[in-house]
This record gives structure tokens, sequence and C-alpha cells, in this order.
């Protein structure tokens, strides 16, 4: 979870930034081509301010002349060089203003040619007063009555200006219309962005949220296993408490048992009948002591001997093929107080009175126990 | 006739008896003048065309006590510029064309019009300088602008230094006989740079010193 949204938040902030960059690319761009516009309206002031200054120098020169050749006066002489210098400049500078609009560039030159035959005249003015020919200064000033070449110089710049003027309005417009462009971009790009910051901030918050949330479960469940641990922990101790009782109890059980089995052997071991213990297929397995002393053998030599060898019942029944011990013992019957006879280590027989009890493991007959007890002796 | 330079203020607060300021400068003017044996008097036209060490930074040192006076003449004589210590952009311009000019450098003058009306401002490059003289900048200890040849490039500079817009720049001759300037390129700011005309400036030709 805590990937995935690092992940997500660094691609939010990756889209950010791409957004930034693009906002920013694209308004130095705007900016650019605003300034662009503005280079323009102020390329159109600028022929206008010529075209103003072009008529104002020419007015002034005119005025200049006019006076000249009423007073003769030398300043107005350099006044009336002057401005036709001026004018001059302000022609060449239409021109090359113009450079770029083939329309306005052709009306300039057309009115550099108005303005050059305005030149000519001043300058044969200038010459014809200051050559003193009164006669063809009054010709040259009577053929500019009305000032017509002034006037037409004056309409044509007017034409020129209005022109000037329309391309202002459209420049202008242009140069607005990528301003707007401009605060649309930088707007846009800000409320993508504040969005997409909106975006982040949800994200976090949700991640926030869903940490949280995964934090009360996981305390929930600590408590929980908490709880389980205790629960089990006290059932292991009750466990352990009935344990170490039944321990106990075994214990001293089998302290009993231990007891009942010593004092059984010394029971056994104390009486004088012989006792043999023999196994299934009638061989001796355990013996107590009164056989040992009765028949002088050693338990170990006596251990595994078959029971014949040491006891032999003098009542078969004329059936010498058919032991009557193992035919009891197999049918799991005992036999009782039958007479028999006991070989002793220097093969001298005793009689004695026979006794066998089957031993059973559950329903299994797994061997027996064979008693004899002494015949009592025939007294003198 | 060229527009009346406009200029900045280079001073805000200028020397005065009652700016504590005013009395420093005054004082370390004083003393340094003397430490550098600067000379108070006039310069004088013989003095400028005779300077056999006169370079554009020296000559641009000479006019750090002159004031800006707006003269009602497109072009001030230079005898009365340099005697009256007064005078427009254009004045200094010329002033350095013609005397640097006269000592082998080349030099261009150059009209950078800027927008409005009456905003104009004349500058002289020296192509082995690779710089314009200004008249503003005769205060400053760097009175030399490092700038690009093209014309366009002088009228961005000499515009910036204005923080204003140029709409067109005009590169002319101008001699003091004639009185009269005559255009030699107009560069216009909104044609193609690549379109501009004094980029198809002939090779340079050789001057003669002296």
């Amino acid at each position: 979870m805590k990937d995935k949204t690092i992940r997500r938040v660094l691609f939010f902030f990756l889209l950010i930034s791409a957004v930034l960059v693009a906002v920013a690319v694209r308004a130095v761009v705007n900016i650019n081509r605003s300034m662009a516009s503005s280079d323009w309206v102020n390329h159109t002031h600028s022929v206008i301010l010529e075209l103003e200054g072009l008529r104002a120098d020419l007015v002034f020169g005119d005025g200049a002349l006019h006076t000249f050749v009423l007073t003769g006066d030398a300043r107005d002489q350099a006044a009336i060089r002057a401005a036709l210098n001026s004018v001059s400049d302000h022609v060449d500078i239409a021109k090359a203003l113009t450079r770029g609009e083939p329309a306005q560039n052709a009306e300039v030159a057309e009115l550099e040619t108005l303005v050059d035959k305005q030149g000519a005249f001043m300058r044969d003015v200038l010459a014809a007063k200051q050559g003193g020919n009164a006669d063809a200064l009054r010709a040259l000033l009577a053929a500019d009555a009305g000032r017509a070449a002034i006037q037409e110089i004056n309409q044509k710049i007017k034409k020129l200006k209005d022109e000037e003027m329309a391309l202002l309005t459209e420049r202008d417009t242009a140069s607005y219309l990528q301003a707007q462009t401009t605060r649309w971009t930088v707007w846009s790009g800000v409320v993508l962005d504040v969005l997409l910051l909106g975006g982040v901030a949800w994200l976090i918050r949700d991640d926030i949220a869903a940490r949280q949330k995964a934090a009360i479960a996981l305390q929930a469940a600590n408590e929980q296993l908490e709880q389980r641990v205790k629960e089990r922990t006290a059932e292991l101790v009750a466990a352990n408490a009935k344990l170490s009782s039944e321990n106990l109890e075994r214990r001293w059980a089998n302290q009993a048992m231990e007891h009942q089995l010593r004092y059984n052997n010394l029971i056994i071991n104390s009486i004088t009948d012989l006792v043999f213990v023999i196994t299934k297929p009638l061989n001796i397995s355990r013996i107590n002591p009164a056989v040992s002393r009765q028949t002088g053998f050693d338990l170990s030599e006596i251990v595994d001997l078959p029971l014949k060898k040491v006891v032999r019942l003098t009542a078969t029944g004329g059936d010498a093929m058919f032991d009557p011990v193992a035919r009891a013992l197999n049918d799991g019957r005992d036999l009782q107080d039958q007479p028999a006879l006991l070989v002793d280590k220097r093969d001298r027989t005793i009689p004695v009175r026979f006794n066998l009890f089957p031993l059973r493991d559950r329903d299994k007959i797994v061997g027996g126990v064979v008693i004899l007890q002494l015949s009592p002796t025939p007294r003198a | 006739m060229i527009p009346p330079s406009h200029h900045r203020p280079v001073e805000a607060f200028p020397p005065s008896p009652r700016n504590g300021v005013g009395w420093r400068r005054l004082w370390r003017a004083g003393i340094l003048s003397s430490l550098l044996c600067v000379r108070l008097s006039a310069l004088t036209m013989d003095e400028l065309m005779n300077d056999p060490k006169m370079t554009p930074q020296r000559f641009a040192g000479l006019f750090a006590d002159f004031k800006f006076v707006l003269q009602p003449f497109d072009v001030q004589d230079p005898k009365v510029f340099l005697k009256t210590q007064s005078g427009d952009c254009i004045d200094y311009a010329v002033l350095a064309d013609h005397v640097l000019g006269a000592k082998g450098y080349e030099t261009r003058l150059i009209r950078v019009e800027m927008v409005g009306s009456n905003i104009g401002h004349a500058v002289c490059y020296v192509t082995e300088s690779k710089a314009y003289l200004d008249y503003n900048n005769r205060v400053y200890f760097v009175k030399l602008q490092k700038c690009g040849a093209t014309i366009r490039e002088i009228a961005g500079k000499v515009a910036a230094s204005f923080d204003a817009n140029w709409t067109f720049a005009m590169e002319f001759t101008y001699n003091y006989k004639e009185d009269k300037k005559h255009p030699v390129y107009i560069v216009v700011k909104t044609d193609p740079p690549a379109k501009d005309p004094d980029l198809a400036r002939p090779p340079r030709a050789a001057k003669p010193s002296g």
C-alpha cells in the first residue's frame, strides 16, 4: 500500500511539474509573441510619428520660406535648410519603416516624389530670392497659389495615417488577444495544478485514513491475540496443575504397587509351598526360594528347564502320550490337588500335591503358576 | 531633425553644499584632480585632434564633468560644446566620430529611436573596441559599452539601458562642415533580422590615420 501511494504521489508531482513547465514554456512563448505584437504597435506609432513630423517640418519649412521671401533673414534661410534636411530624414525613415508593408511603402514612395517636388520648388524660390530675380520669384509663388502641393502632400499623409491607424487597431487587437491567451494559459495552468494538488492531498488523506484503519485493525488483532495467549496460558497452567496432581497420584499408586509387589514377593518367598511360574511351552521361568531349598537347584540352573524335569504327575489317566498339564493349560483350566513327584538335583523324588493355575493376559493364556504342596510325612 | 536625447538621471543627488555627500565628493574630486594632474580648464578641439595618445577610452574619460543640456540645434558646434562643457548625446557622439575617425578608428554613428515621441539616442560605435561611446556613461568607471557590431545589437543594448523598446535604428554619417546627416542604413525592429540592411555592409576600407 505504501509503495503504491508513493508511486501515485510521485506521479502526481511529476504531472504537476510537467504542467508547470508546459505553462512556463507556453507563457514565455506567448510573452514573446505579445512583445512582437507590441513591437508592431510601436512600429505603427513610429510610422505615424514620422508622417506627422514630415508634415510639421514641411509646413514649418513652407512658412519659413514665405517669411524669408518677405524678410530675407538668414535665420529663416537656415530654418528652411534644417526643415528640408529633416523632411528628407523623415521620408527615409518612413520608407524604411514601411519596407514590410508593400502598399504603404508604395504610398510613401509617391509621397517622396511629392516632397522632392516641393523641395525643388523651395530651393528654386530660395535661389530666386538670393539671386534677386523678382519676376521669377513672383512667378514661382504665383504657381504655388493655394499651396496645392502642400495640400496634396497633406492628403497623402492623411490617407497613410488612416491606413496606419487601421493597422494600429488590428495590431493592438492582436496584442490584446495575445495577452488574453497568456492570461488564459497561466490561469488554466494554475487551476490544473491546484486540481492536481487537490488530487495529491486527497490521495495522501486517503492513505493516512487507510493506515489509521489498518493500525486500529492491527491493535484489535493484537488485543485478541493477547487475550487468546492469556486464555491458552491459563489452560496450560491448569493442565500443568492437573498433570502434576496426576503424576503425584500415579507416583503414589506406583509406590503402593511396589509395596504390594514387595509384600507379594515376601509372601511367596516366605511360604513353604513350592511355586513355579511356567511359560506356555511348560518351561520354568521363575521359582520361589522354597523350590531351591527343596530341590537343591539354584535359580540359574532351574530357569528354562522343562517342568517335566522337576515335576511329574503320577496319575496321567493311562494316556502316556497325553500331558494333562499342557492340556489344562491350553484349555485354561485349573488342576488342583493332583498327586505328583518332585525330582530334586540328586534325582530323588518327593511326593507332592500338584496345583496348576493358568496365567491370563486379558483373554490369552500366556503361562501358568504351579504350586506344589509337600505331602504330609507319615508320622512315625 | 533628430529628436533631442532623452536622458535618465545619472546622479540622483548632485553635489551640493547642503548635501554632505556632495561636499565629500567635491573634496575627493579636488584631491584626485590634484594627484592625477587632471586639467580643470576646458578642452579644445586642437588638444583633442593633436593628442597622439588618443584612444576611445581616453576620449571617453575627458567628459566626466560635462553636463547634459538639451540643445535647440541638431548638432552643436564642437567648440561651443567643449567650451561650455554642456551638450547632449549627439554632440558627444559626433565629436567622438570626428576625433577618433581622424585617428584611424573605424567609427559609426548610430541613432536609436525608442517608443514614443522624442525618445531618441545617439552613440558612436568603435569597431576596434567592439564597444560604443555613450554620453550617459561619461560619469561611470567603465565608459565604453561592449557590444556586437550590428545595428540591431547596438539598438537593443542602448534601448535596454533606457529600459525601453526601440522601433528603429539608423546608422548615419555627419560632418561639421556640411552640417547634414546622411542615413546609411536604417534597421527596423519588426523586420526579420536576417534582412537587416547593415548585414550586407561592404568590408572595411583602410582609413588613413592622423
